[in-house]
């Protein structure tokens, strides 16, 4: 049977989830949640549930890291004005 | 449990593994190389999947990470451009590793299921996903100058 | 409570939900097996209705209404989201600025997004025949639009995407899946029943009865909000900014 495979693609789950919860910036969040969407869409596929699968890869492959990282890019620059000004 | 199942696990494993590990730990520059060789990994993990469970409609899933993997690539090249300008990442090793990777497993997939429709979907898969990559790294090293407002 | 009780607490209640999950997880019927009710019930009411996606069968044609629901969450938060972010009286909206990006990139950019577009377009078409659909495909397809963003620029977006007309698209989109639902109350059957259009051929563009259309209506609606969703955030992170006289 496909044990080792489900097995193998369960770990990597793990890992990246607890990956993403121990990381504590938010642009390094962001690439890990990237990385962990690429997990979660494999442990779909091997589960063989490719409609997930394919909903996964297609919602966190760009969608969710653009828009974690354009709320930090705002944050960012609300930040460099107000030191500007301060200045 | 069939030879492309094996084959699948061992690169799936070992690979996106590895970019699990690069993405939590060490400097930016190693973790957005760490990003982007995750979908490139784990595209050609998905064909031989698709392969090995004998079910052709799971091309589409790899088409769709050849395409998308690589643009969220882009996404963290353009909008950290200025944290990336200071410390640029160097993994010309690591990007061609993984892009012959890619092409040893779309040619020999090729071989398999001889010509016909599905020979053209994997070519064009296979285009996508090692161009992407080489575009996506290049796009990291320097791709795009620091910008004022994004 | 200091930090060290807080830990305690926090300990005890782990062990014991940690204990009762593991207590549960022992009692779980065996990893697969054979006796599957439903997804048998759910694949032959699939395969009576001739369409080959058993998860599009399930999805559009025997819960079409719960469809409609997520339908109505994913727009409901679209416009949420809208309210939220638009620019408001002490903000200014600045112009957005060309940028130098390199030659592969934007290459690259470029050629990718017809290819990206089309093949979200060909998961929308092909949802009943192989795994995607109307979600899937419009997600990739409105995210295809912004590689223009990505490989060039917001200025280069700005021209291509009038931003009215996804929200005007979005509405009309919503409106059409209700419309088709309401076309089978008005045929005398029940709300979002499939027995109005021909079933076809099994395997075929043409199968399934309104599974294609509800399929082309969802796919419609995710693209549009998405774009709407996107805009708006671009908006906020790249062009508005507040007035000076700021704190």
């Amino acid at each position: 049977m496909d044990e080792p495979l489900i097995v193998v693609v369960l770990l990597l789950v793990a890992a990246s989830a607890t990956a993403a919860v121990a990381v504590r910036d938010p642009v390094h969040q962001a690439l890990v949640l990237a990385v962990l969407g690429v997990a979660l869409a494999l442990l779909f596929t091997v589960l063989q549930a490719p409609d997930v699968g394919l909903s996964q890869l297609a919602v966190g492959s760009v969608l969710t890291p653009l828009l974690l990282m354009l709320s930090v890019h705002r944050v960012r620059r609300r930040e460099k004005g107000r030191k500007g000004k301060a200045r | 449990m069939n030879g492309w199942i094996l084959t699948a696990t061992v690169g799936l494993g070992a690979g996106v593994g590895a970019t699990v590990w690069g993405v939590a730990t060490g400097p930016l520059r190693r973790r957005v190389v760490a990003q982007n060789m995750s979908s490139a990994v784990a595209c050609p993990g998905l064909l031989l999947l698709s392969q090995g469970f004998g079910r052709p409609a799971y091309l589409d899933l790899a088409l769709l990470l050849a395409l998308l993997g690589p643009a969220g690539t882009l996404v963290f090249a353009r909008l950290l451009a200025d944290d990336l300008a200071a410390d640029p990442p160097h993994a010309r090793a690591v990007t061609l590793a993984a892009a012959g990777y890619g092409a040893v497993v779309v040619l020999v997939l090729c071989a398999v299921t001889g010509p016909g429709r599905t020979m053209a979907k994997l070519l064009v898969i296979g285009a996508l996903l090692i161009g992407g990559n080489l575009v996506a790294s290049r796009a990291l090293s320097g791709g795009f100058a620091a910008s004022r407002r994004g | 409570m200091t930090r060290g009780v807080r830990l305690i607490v926090l300990a005890l209640g782990g062990a014991g939900l940690a204990a009762l999950l593991v207590a549960a997880c022992l009692d779980l019927p065996g990893f697969g097996g054979t006796w599957h009710p439903y997804g048998d019930r759910a694949v032959e009411a699939s395969l009576s209705r001739r369409t080959a996606n058993a998860i599009a069968s399930v999805n559009f044609d025997q819960r079409a209404f719960d469809t409609l629901g997520e339908m109505s969450i994913l727009f409901a938060s679209v416009v949420g989201t809208v309210v939220l972010l638009r620019q408001t009286r002490d903000e200014k909206r600045g112009k957005p600025e060309p940028e130098e990006v390199a030659l592969p990139v934007r290459r690259y950019a470029l050629i990718v997004l017809p290819v990206a577009v089309l093949s979200g377009l060909y998961v929308i078409a092909h949802g009943q025949l192989s795994p995607g659909g109307g979600f899937q495909g419009g997600v990739v397809a409105a995210t295809a639009l912004h590689l223009l963003y990505l490989g060039a620029d917001y200025r280069a977006l700005e021209r291509v995407r009038p931003v009215g007309l996804f929200e005007v698209g979005d509405a009309l989109a919503a409106s059409a899946y209700v419309v088709t639902g309401l076309a089978a109350v008005l045929a005398g059957t029940a709300f979002l029943a499939n027995t109005l259009l021909p079933y076809g051929t099994f395997n075929t563009l043409a199968s399934g009865g309104t599974v294609p259309l509800l399929n082309a209506a969802i796919g419609m609606e995710v693209a549009c909000a998405a774009v709407v969703l996107l805009a708006r955030f671009l908006d906020q992170a790249v062009e508005i900014e507040k007035e000076n006289g700021e704190r």
